[in-house]
């Protein structure tokens, strides 16, 4: 027979534990985000607070509800609405903008927004050469004309100025705050520059919020503005918290511990039933495109247009939507996304195989070749980068042509995309402004724009798109209508190189708790913040 | 005892220099271009943005100068900064261990405590249905993969039947504690914010539990085979021949000597989860030091790895020699020395 056990005050550590389960099921479950605080649950990108360092997602959410900007687009996405500027006028010349400061503007602190802090915030986006420095490039001076007028001379016309200076990045600074806490904007600010770290604690705004707290990797939290100056937000807090997949981020959002779930998939939205949630989707400006590099060291074949071409024909365009979002999605014409200028009435892609095929025998190469696709390991926007290019790399077995399916993380991706390139990778791109001439010099095989690089411009000879350098030449002149008509011209000519071939226009999935109003996307900050309102 | 200690907490410094010195010329002899994670792919195509990079980090300068200078930073506590937080290494850890620390001493607790009790009940009940639930347990908690066992606690307990909460630390709605010592149900209890305590708690529970549940299992099956040895033995018999209680015999002859081996397992794990709670953090949003090792892996944030090996190397001295220590107490016939 075996003896019976007996209570023992020894036994006390065991029952500890077991209280821990205990414990913790008396205790209440997920409480609803309390008060009219607003919790969103996000996969963070940031790479810092500091505005004129930042350059991300999370940081354009951050940047347009703690900063203002001089303009910013409204809510159809396209039109520029005064901010800090309550009016500008432009030379004949398109050369100089004079900006007219709104009297009512004060910084969260209470002082008023000058023009020299509208000078020190632009020329230091400019001079210390990180984040989205590149919108700042075209400034040769700032002159702070009075307290409420401030000019900007540029270099060379460009009509996208406004646009440039609307993105998040544009982000007016405090500067007698920020220049007390090691900041600094001249010419020397790379060197002399030490404003980041207290910027990573603090802000120096006059957007709706202010930054209470920062904790990478867990969470965000912003307070209402006490000085905001335009209408007070609704919401007192914001608390952006960290929570990595779309899954979890539902399971939060059903939950109830969080009030938007902001990175939910299609297929996800598709799995929820609760009636609290709501999920609604919407088209985006961001797209996911594949890209082959004629100059890429590893190629066995000379990439020539033909091959281009043939390999851009071989991708079943509507199958890789279904593939990578189960049909939500948009196919895109051309690396200026729909909805942007000049974008009307492009002709769409389409599977075409025997003409893929033909092009390969004219090529010489009537069995294909090999192909290396190195490509960042990463999900964005709903679509797995790795599925997505399964699927290329089945179309393209189709003519004979063989991918090898190289994942990486993104740090040795644009080691490779810029040291010996790739000769087919794939990658994905979401508006800094609303305006067509920044894909054009990012995509164009012009000098100096992104691609042209990595696609080897300066070594492969034909590679360099001199209409296309005729066009951007011309754009800077052009009345906004005749605009239109040229990024038209653009957006055909980068088709026609083949070297960007953008494959899913993603819509986004808004996904959110009943009671939440004000959710939209928006070209200048995906979310914008200061419009949410929770009942 | 004082000396064996002496001695191993003087050998400590010179073993972290090592690993230091490893992890930095590791850190710079693998492939990969630490610029590519401070600098987008716009800037890395701009020679004079690389150009005001490399001289802000450093990275100008030549492998020997760097640890020159890196070794005279972490003689004052400073691992550099992190190429992907933008702040100091040092003050990353800081505030990341609090929270591992408190998911790992809080999984622990439940693994080694229920581990225990297992497998005393096991062996005690050698093939009974206790030993087989007791197995049944330990398979469970060893064998499922710990982010899908969350992930399905996470659904069951928090979504469908709402008694815990879900990911993170603290409900987001909810102002978190002033920081004494990062704890937050500690923080919560000094401040006498008892809402936030008993929030803080619920949301260690999952986490602890899924967590602990691997841990319990080795330690069962440990205990286990440890007792059944061990109440072979001469000294059990006479024990019980001189009329020692069932309970008296189980847990103050038989357990104490069976513990030993297990105090080892207990200690390196401890140390292991410091760095290694991967996966639990992730899939519970936990902001701890796992993940934050993953995320400076795939950054190539090299300050960052560093440090991270650097604490790790130290969790393991450290728990290797509590260990040492425990087992004193647990066996008076060891002595140190």
């Amino acid at each position: 027979m075996q003896p019976g056990l007996r209570f023992s005050p020894a036994a006390g550590p065991a029952l500890a534990a077991l209280a821990l389960l205990g414990l913790g099921a008396g205790l209440p479950g997920p409480a609803a985000a309390q008060d009219d605080t607003i919790v969103i649950a996000r996969d963070n990108d940031f790479n810092t607070l500091d505005p004129s360092r930042s350059w991300c997602d999370s940081c354009q959410i951050y940047l347009t509800a703690v900063y203002d900007q001089l303009v910013r687009v409204g809510a159809d996405n396209e039109t520029l609405e005064p901010r800090i500027a309550s009016g500008w006028t432009i030379s004949e010349d398109g050369t100089r903008y004079t900006f007219t400061l709104d009297p009512d503007a004060v910084f969260s602190d209470g002082s008023p927004v000058e023009a020299k802090d509208v000078a020190f915030s632009l020329l230091r986006l400019k001079n210390l050469k990180a984040g989205a420095s590149f919108l700042a490039d075209g400034i040769a001076a700032i002159d702070a004309v009075d307290a409420r007028t401030v000019a900007v001379t540029l270099t060379a016309p460009d009509p996208e100025f406004l646009g440039k200076v609307s993105s998040p990045y544009g982000a007016i600074i405090n500067a007698d705050l920020a220049a007390e806490h090691g900041a600094t904007a001249g010419a020397d600010a790379a060197e002399t520059d030490r404003g980041e770290e207290w910027l990573l604690e603090n802000s120096a705004g006059s957007g709706a919020y202010v930054l209470e707290s920062y904790r990478p990797d867990d969470e965000l939290r912003l307070a209402a503005n006490p000085n905001y100056w335009r209408a007070a937000p609704d919401a007192s807090a914001i608390v952006i918290r960290e929570v990595e997949d779309a899954v979890s981020q539902m399971q939060a959002l059903q939950s109830g511990a969080v009030d938007i779930a902001m990175q939910v998939d299609a297929d996800t939205a598709a799995t929820v039933s609760a009636p609290d949630v709501v999920t609604e989707l919407v088209p985006s400006f961001n797209f996911v495109y594949v890209a082959l590099s004629p100059g890429a060291k590893a190629l066995e074949v000379e990439l020539t247009r033909e091959l281009r071409e043939a390999v851009a024909l071989a991708i079943d365009y509507e199958g890789v939507l279904e593939f990578t979002t189960g049909g939500a999605a948009n196919l895109i014409a051309s690396p200026i996304p729909p909805g942007f200028p000049g974008t009307k009435g492009l002709p769409m892609p389409k599977q075409d195989l025997a003409r893929a095929k033909a092009l390969l025998a004219e090529a010489g190469q009537p069995d294909g070749f090999t192909l290396i696709a190195a490509y960042p390991e990463i999900n964005i926007y709903g679509v797995d980068l790795s599925i997505m290019m399964q699927k290329v790399q089945q179309d393209l077995a189709g003519i004979g042509v063989e991918v090898q399916l190289e994942p990486v993380t993104f740090p040795v991706w644009r080691e490779r995309v810029g040291g010996d390139h790739i000769p087919l990778t794939a990658v994905y791109f979401a508006p800094d402004y609303y305006g067509s001439g920044q894909y054009a010099g990012y995509f164009g095989m012009i000098p100096g724009a992104g691609w042209y690089g990595r696609a080897g411009g300066d070594e492969v000879p034909g590679l360099k798109n001199a209409a296309m350098m005729a066009l951007m030449e011309e754009v800077r002149t052009a009345s906004p209508e005749a605009a239109v008509d040229l990024y038209h011209r653009m957006a055909l000519e980068m088709i026609s190189d083949r070297v960007i071939i953008p494959l899913v226009n993603p819509s986004l999935v808004l996904a959110y708790r009943k009671g939440i109003s004000g959710m939209r996307y928006a070209v200048c900050c995906n979310l914008p913040l200061e419009e949410l309102v929770k009942e | 005892m004082a000396r064996y200690l002496l001695r191993r907490l003087l050998a400590m410094p010179l073993l972290l220099l090592g690993v230091a010195t490893a992890a930095f010329l590791l850190g710079n002899v693998v492939k990969g271009d630490p610029l590519a994670s401070i600098l987008n792919e716009r800037q890395m195509n701009n020679p004079e943005v690389v150009a005001a990079a490399k001289a802000r980090w450093g990275l100008d300068r030549s492998m020997p100068e760097r640890y020159a200078i890196y070794l005279g930073n972490l003689a004052q506590g400073d691992f550099g900064t992190s190429f992907r937080t933008k702040r100091p290494v040092m003050r990353d850890l800081l505030d990341r261990l609090p929270a591992t620390l408190e998911l790992v001493f809080s999984a622990m607790l439940f693994g080694s405590v229920t581990g225990i009790a297992l497998g005393v009940a096991a062996a005690h009940w050698q093939n009974g249905p206790a030993d087989h639930g007791a197995r049944l347990l330990a398979l469970i908690g060893s064998s499922v993969p710990v982010f899908w066992s969350s992930l399905i606690a996470l659904y069951v307990f928090s979504v469908q039947l709402g008694w815990l909460p879900g990911a993170g630390r603290l409900d987001a709605a909810i102002r978190p504690p002033e920081s004494v010592t990062g704890f937050l149900t500690v923080d919560a209890a000094l401040a006498g914010d008892w809402h936030a305590f008993g929030n803080a708690l619920g949301h260690l529970v999952l986490p602890s539990v899924m967590l602990g549940w691997a841990v319990l299992g080795i330690i069962s099956r440990m205990i286990r085979a440890s007792m059944l040895d061990v109440m072979q033995q001469d000294y059990i018999m006479t024990a019980r021949a001189k009329g020692a209680g069932t309970l008296r015999v189980l847990l103050r002859h038989a357990l104490r000597n069976a513990l030993v081996p297990a105090l080892t397992i207990i200690g390196f794990t401890f140390a292991y989860l410091i760095t290694g709670a991967i996966l639990t953090e992730t899939v519970f949003s936990w902001p701890g030091i796992g993940s934050y090792a993953v995320d400076a892996a795939r950054a190539l944030d090299h300050p960052a790895i560093i440090g991270v090996t650097v604490l790790g190397a130290l969790a393991f001295l450290t728990a290797n020699l509590l260990t040492d220590i425990a087992y004193v107490f647990a066996n008076p016939r060891i002595r140190l020395g």
